[in-house]
Order: C-alpha cells, then structure tokens, then sequence
C-alpha cells in the first residue's frame, strides 16, 4: 500500500486492494467492537478472564524474582545496620507493650458493651489470598492484577484489601488471576468516613494514585491533612472500619488524601465476600457496578 | 540497499533468519506483553509499549506485516493491557491507513520528520484514551494526561533505535 499503484501486475494492485479493505474493515470492527465494550461492559469477560490467565502467571513468576532480589538487598542492607536497629527495636517494643495493655483493657471493655448491647458480631472470612502482581501502565483507569482467579473462589465485585487498608474491588476474573479496580481509579466511589469525627465523607479516584474525599454535607471543610478515612459499609460492598486514606491536602470542598494501601508496596491482598450480599445484588438489578 | 546487495558478501549464512517475515509482529506482541511486568503503576505514567513498537516499524518500513494484521495484533494488546476491547483494533487499523496516506504526501523523510509524525499519533492516542476513559465514566481533566503524553515522545526514539536492530538482525545485516 506504500505506493499508489505497483506497476502492471493485476495481482499486485488486486493485493493492495484488498489490503486496503482488510484495513477499513479492521477499523470498523474495532470501533463496533469498542461501542459494545462501552454500553455492556460485560460482554467479553471470558475473553478478559482468558488473557488473564495468560498474563497474570507470567506477572507472577517475575514478581517472585523481583522480591528476592529485594529481600536480598535489604536482607543485606539489615545486617549492616544490626547494632541501630536492635536498639530501636528494643525500644519500639517497650513503648508497644505498655500500648498493648491499655488495648488489652480496651478490648475487654469493648467486650462488655457489646454485651450488653447484644450485637451480634460478624465473622468475615477471607474467600482467598492473593498478590498484586501488575497494573494497568498507560490509562487514565487504574487496575493492578491479582494472581488469585475463579479457582480460589474469587468472584466479580468482591471487595479487596490488605492488612494495611482498602485496595478496590474485583472487575475481571480468570482462572488463575483476577484484575482489581484501585481505590484510586476514578469510576470507584468508596462510602466512607471521617475517624476523628464520623462525619459521612465520599472517596473517590483521581487516576493518579490519590483520592479525592469530599464531606457527604455541604458547609464547612471538615478535613484536616493527617485525618485518616475509614469505609463506613454504606452500599453494602465495601466492609466497614477498614481504613481507606489519609488526608495529604486541602481543597476548598474537601481534600486529596492517599490511599494507605500502597498497592506497589502492598505484599498480600485479602478478598473478601460483599459485606451485605443482598443489598449489592439487589443494587446491581437496574444497573451494573462499573459504570455508576 | 541496493549497495548492500551488491557488496560481496563478507560471511557466509547471513542471510535473512528464517521467521524473518514474523518479527516485527512478534516484537509487538513482546511490546503489549510488557504489560506482564511485575510493576504496580499507581500514576499510569509509562508508555503505551504495543503501540510504540507499532509506529516504529511502520515508520522505519512500508511493509513490515500485511496492512490488517494491524486488527488481529491490536485485539491481543487490548487483551494484555486491559484496555476496552475494540480501543487498539481500530486505533492501530487506523494508524496503518493514515501512514500509507501520509506515505503519499511526504516527499522526503529524516529523523526529525519521523518523530514529528510520531508525536502526533502518540498525542492522538492518549487522547482517545483520555476520550474513552471519559466515555466509560472516569471523567478527569485531560492534563493528567500529559505526563505519560511526554514520556511515550521521549520514549519513541529509543524504541524506534531498538526496532532498527532488530530489523537489521532479522534481514542478517550486522
């Protein structure tokens, strides 16, 4: 197709034709193709949940590598430093022992007044345990992939997070991976919480790797930088009292805080059920999660 | 090239390689299956691998692989990457039209021609990502996009070196 016309062979000029049809009728299939993954996005989730499968191992095994040698470096980096650290251990762990007792206190405490309110407590068990492996490069969207699929159990809108707070939620499943939409992609809205006060607040993505809270109430600012967020369990899928940011920056009707689950440094991700199957299946009847 | 051809051949077995007619589609794949990496992106600054390797071999030649390969390579990239399926078909079909247009028009081509033409299809490209994100509802202000936009521009001309090695090992030039 470089040139015009490619000399008298009828079976050249025919093969350029027919490679310029090839061409306009790839274009009209991808765009066919893209409007539909637009207005029904779950259209192709077994095609996503094969490649997937392909991707999400290769991530994996590389991750593996990527870890030891780190684990080397600062498993190294330790021993070097070990006299320093020993004696800041010893200390943190002075202070931590006397925190551990008033928490102690605390917890029995707590214990009484549930009692005594009688509130049914919740087990949540974890449906499966995985790492997050990649993410999503060049996009404005903001996934990461999770090397645990369909066979551990995993389901699509599952809430994910780690020890250290709320990662997103399942939008892809495959066999062997699963892709998570981050607290930080702009589509995901976390009902949540101030914890200093508990004033309702909505922690939305920007895209970057921060989130954009905003007080559900309109007046006054009530952010402060260095408030944390927690999810309030409002909507049913996210569970609540699990922590979601930190307040870095003020706005003039809200804030931009940072997500405390670092996905890049995240080792774990726990998947849990929704918190109140009913309510999201329930929510998912008019409309689809992804697009709300 | 035709001086290649006719100097007197410095080796013997440098020929082409025997898949040489499927590396260049095969690099690209190896470019989308960057997204493999184990690399947690949280700002989404790095470039658009597939498509890079895309418009460095059709720009350093006319024919790397039938034009509608460009359809079936951008399905796979759309697989890898997590894009909306249809995003890189028609993108990359697109792109192949448009070069073989721009082919015509040009009347001379250097380096800086070339990366000129690369700017603006890689610009294009994050715009219709921006676009599309918009239209899938997460609607941000397009300047983030600008860093990822300038990175994938200083990114090119490495990538479009790596390709011309490439190209030179597949035909058996050294």
């Amino acid at each position: 197709m470089a040139t015009a016309r490619p000399g008298w062979s009828r079976r050249a000029q025919y093969g350029l034709f027919f490679s310029l049809l090839g061409v306009i009728a790839g274009i009209i299939l991808g765009l066919i193709l893209l409007a539909v993954s637009l207005v029904a996005p779950k259209t192709f989730d077994g095609l996503r949940g094969g490649a997937l499968d392909i991707t999400g191992p290769i991530a994996g095994a590389l991750h593996e590598v990527t870890a030891t040698a780190q684990g080397l470096a600062t498993g190294a980096d330790d021993y070097w430093d070990a006299a320093r650290q020993n004696g800041e251990l010893k200390r943190e762990r002075r202070a931590m022992l006397e925190r551990m007792v008033e928490a102690k206190a605390i917890f029995q405490e707590n214990l009484q007044l549930k009692a005594a309110l009688q509130l049914r407590q919740q087990t949540r068990d974890a449906v499966a345990v995985g790492r997050i492996v990649g993410s999503s490069f060049n996009s404005p969207r903001r996934f990461a992939i999770l090397s645990a699929g369909s066979s551990d159990g995993i389901r699509e809108g599952m809430p994910v997070r780690s020890p250290d707070g709320l990662v997103g939620r399942i939008i892809d499943v495959g066999a062997l991976a699963s892709r998570v939409l981050l607290v930080s992609d702009r589509t995901s809205i976390v009902p949540a919480r101030l914890l200093r006060n508990g004033i309702p607040v909505i922690a939305q993505g920007r895209g970057d790797g921060t989130v954009e809270v905003r007080p559900l109430e309109v007046g006054r600012n009530p952010f402060r930088p260095g408030d944390l967020i927690i999810s309030s369990g409002t909507g049913g899928l996210y569970p609540p009292l699990v922590p979601v940011a930190r307040v870095v920056k003020l706005k003039d009707d809200g804030g931009i805080a940072l997500p405390l689950a670092d996905p890049a440094t995240t080792s774990f991700a726990i998947v849990e059920p929704p918190y109140e199957p009913a309510v999201v299946a329930a929510e998912n009847q008019p409309a689809s999660t992804t697009a709300p | 090239m035709v001086r290649t051809a006719l100097s007197p051949p410095k080796r013997f077995g440098q020929g082409p390689s025997p898949y040489a007619l499927f590396v260049p589609a095969a690099t690209v794949v190896a470019a989308s299956l960057l997204a493999a990496l184990p690399i947690v992106s949280t700002s989404g600054w790095f470039p658009d691998f597939g498509y890079l390797a895309l418009i460095s071999w059709r720009l350093l030649r006319a024919d790397p692989w039938p034009a509608w390969w460009a359809a079936p390579l951008g399905l796979v990239n759309d697989l890898f990457t997590g894009y909306p399926i249809g995003f890189s078909i028609a993108l990359w079909s697109a792109t192949m039209l448009v070069l073989d247009l721009i082919d015509r028009r040009t009347m001379w081509r250097d380096y800086w021609i070339e990366w000129m033409v690369a700017t603006l299809l890689i610009a294009i490209d994050e715009w219709l990502h921006w676009r599309v994100a918009r239209l899938a509802g997460a609607d941000l202000p397009f300047s983030m996009m600008l860093p990822p936009l300038l990175i994938s521009i200083c990114a090119f001309p490495l990538s479009a070196w790596l390709v011309s090695r490439v190209d030179r090992w597949r035909l058996g030039r050294r």
